[in-house]
């Protein structure tokens, strides 16, 4: 026990002593979250720009207008000429343009279960994926709204409509649970893996093992300073989140410290298998960086995770980053509560077991 | 009556094809200081490391204090200090700091504050492992493998790369470690340390132990109690050497030669005699007495620092 207290000390001194590390550990998150959050937080993150040419000009065209209109992800243009709107759609100055076609007001008024659905010709930039994908979604998401709205006139079917929360939710917000994440990760995998397998190479390892000291006792002290490290820094990273930016939690803060700590110990047990596959410190950057970079993209950090191609889609739930980004997101700014996270924890924990058996397996003093 | 603190027994250890220690066995009594010496390679290291249990011997086994290196390491562990060689450290920490790090691994330890005052280190407590020099840093070294107080302390060329006057401190200590009843095993490849330091010496060469006796008496195995050094030109026929009066063996390197007599002045007078007949031109002529040196050029026909 006393060794466990000792080995957690020193290694929460050598991360106060070494302030270039601590310095940039935690710089780099602080720097991200400000440059991004200051030139992409305002656009809102879920805004998209959409022009609307009503040709129809009747009650129930001004009503689906001011539907859109009220949606706060929707900035609404009106335009007349469909030509020009087309050509500004090309040039992404909109995600989406839509006709209102003649005619509009007199179908929904006649409209009955049996008649066929009125369509409405949306356009979208077939280059720019991603953004026309999420208008798409928004504008059909409005229409539904408006078509259940028209259909409860209708006494043969029973609409429920249900409510959809109201969140007022900007990139930032999307950002800040990713930067943590991604902190967690870097922290973790790369420098356990960088740290490790330097100590290794210099024999600092190797004079512990000719004493008394066992394995389990120094990894145990390891996994305690990280952990506390990492809680403090993503609680650092969040307030200055809060301050700055008005980063909500709108979960408990209970929630996210396990999540923190579940990241922690399983990007830790990973970092532990890559120093024990790394044959020097020399090669411990880069396949830590491997492991991450890859992470760094798919898992959710800076993009959200469905607007990854559908190929991918396997893979990137299966990564932990992907699961960590998306329970923080969730409990900071949904607030969904700990245990209907259940997927993502499981997860985290059966990756941290799956790790830490491989990493006790491998893991070499020398 | 004095025990046997350690026991080898027959130790081998192969890396690939190369074998790196071949059959090495020995008997260390308790309060004796023992030397390895030999060239870089010989295979001291791995000796040392597979009596601390830091690698698996392939064949072979050792006692230590009793304890069995194969299957009681833990016991093994607990009465044994090490100090390996180039011993790396936590940098960031205090001479202090690692010290208590370091007794926290044993059920007990010795009283920090006197061991830092024992290996010279008051003045440096406080300041951190990074800052130390070479000497500094090698008794910090000792001190960590002598914190719990052990019975058998294990020093792997503790010297090397140190001034002279680091080294002197050094041995000043190795002495004091001995009179309070330490068993040392110490490697080196500095002959007149072993000299200094050892009460017996293994003398050992491409993985063999090729010698093992006193310091005193391994010079006195060579038959000859001194050398003559000097050097000829090249091309210069040296048979002569082979017949002076009372010469022992002739060695050569290049034009540099020594040879070793068991009456310095009989062989001496004959070899100026001879050169004036045949003038020859004798240079850097000196004398001494046979080293421990000596004894390993004897053996191998090699020098120490090859």
């Amino acid at each position: 026990m006393k060794a466990y207290w000792q080995l957690t000390l020193t290694q929460l001194r050598i991360f106060a002593r070494n302030r270039q590390v601590l310095f940039f550990t935690l710089l780099f998150p602080i720097i991200l979250m400000l440059t991004l959050g200051s030139f992409l937080g305002n656009s809102g993150g879920t805004s998209i720009t959409m022009a609307v040419v009503d040709h129809d000009g009747s009650p129930e065209s001004e009503q689906l207008l001011s539907t859109f209109d009220k949606n706060e992800a929707i900035q609404l243009d009106q335009r007349t000429d469909v030509e020009e709107a087309l050509d500004e759609l090309k040039e992404s100055d909109y995600q989406v343009v839509m006709e209102i076609p003649e005619g509009y007001g007199e179908q929904l008024q006649v409209h009955t279960d049996e008649s066929q659905a009125f369509e409405l010709p949306v356009y979208y930039n077939e280059t720019d994926a991603t953004a026309s994908e999420l208008g798409l979604t928004v504008v059909n998401a409005a229409i539904d709204q408006v078509s259940k709205n028209i259909e409860d006139y209708s006494p043969a079917v029973a609409v429920q409509a249900e409510g959809v929360r109201a969140l007022d939710l900007g990139y930032i917000d999307f950002l800040v649970p990713g930067i943590v994440a991604m902190m967690i990760m870097n922290n973790n995998m790369n420098g356990v893996a960088g740290q490790i397998s330097a100590w290794r190479e210099r024999g600092i390892l190797r004079r512990m093992q000719g004493t008394r000291l066992k394995a389990s006792t120094f990894i145990a002290g390891q996994i305690t300073a990280r952990v506390i490290l990492n809680a403090l820094q993503a609680l650092l990273v969040l307030i200055v989140a809060s301050l700055l930016f008005n980063v909500q939690v709108n979960g408990s803060w209970l929630a996210l410290l396990t999540f923190v700590i579940l990241g922690t110990l399983a990007f830790m047990a990973i970092g532990f298998i890559i120093a024990g596959l790394a044959k020097n410190p020399e090669s411990a950057g880069p396949i830590a960086g491997f492991a991450s970079f890859p992470m760094l993209f798919l898992g959710g950090v800076f993009f959200p995770i469905n607007n990854m191609p559908e190929y991918l889609q396997p893979i990137v739930h299966i990564l932990p980053i992907s699961h960590l980004s998306t329970a923080l997101r969730e409990t900071m700014n949904v607030g969904i509560p700990f245990f209907d996270l259940w997927q993502h924890w499981l997860t985290l924990a059966a990756w941290l077991v799956v790790a830490f058996f491989i990493a006790s397996r491998t893991f070499k003093w020398e | 009556m004095t025990n046997t603190m350690i026991h080898v027994e027959g130790l081998v250890k192969k890396y690939g094809n190369m074998t790196a220690v071949n059959g090495v066995e020995f008997e260390v009594k308790a309060g004796e200081v023992f030397g390895l010496l030999g060239p870089n390679g010989a295979g001291k290291t791995t000796t040392i490391e597979m009596l601390v249990g830091l690698r698996k011997p392939d064949s072979g086994t050792a006692t230590l204090s009793g304890y069995d290196i194969r299957r009681q390491i833990d016991q093994v562990k607990e009465v044994i200090g090490i100090q390996l060689q180039s011993t790396s450290l936590f940098e960031l920490l205090t001479v202090q700091e690692i010290m208590h790090m370091y007794a926290s691994f044993y059920p007990s330890h010795v009283s920090i504050p006197q061991l830092i005052d024992d290996m010279l280190l008051t003045e440096k407590k406080k300041d951190r492992i990074k800052g130390l020099s070479g000497g500094q840093k090698q008794r910090l070294a000792i001190a960590l493998a002598i914190i719990h107080d052990p019975d058998i302390i294990f020093l792997d060329e503790p010297t090397t790369g140190l001034d002279p006057q680091a080294r002197r401190t050094l041995w000043d200590i190795i002495e004091t470690l001995k009179s309070k009843g330490k068993t040392i095993v110490l490697s080196t490849h500095y002959m007149d340390e072993a000299h200094v330091l050892c009460d017996r010496i293994g003398i050992m060469d491409q993985g063999e132990l090729i010698a093992l006796d006193t310091p005193s008496r391994l010079v006195k195995e060579l038959h000859s109690d001194s050398a003559i050094e000097f050097t000829l030109p090249i091309g210069e026929d040296d048979t002569f050497l082979h017949h002076l009066q009372r010469v022992t063996q002739v060695t050569n390197r290049d034009e540099a030669y020594v040879i070793y007599t068991d009456d310095l002045q009989l062989t001496l007078i004959d070899l100026i005699q001879h050169s004036k007949e045949n003038n020859l031109s004798l240079q850097d002529l000196q004398t001494r007495t046979a080293t421990l040196e000596d004894v390993f050029i004897h053996m191998t026909g090699r020098s120490l620092r090859e």
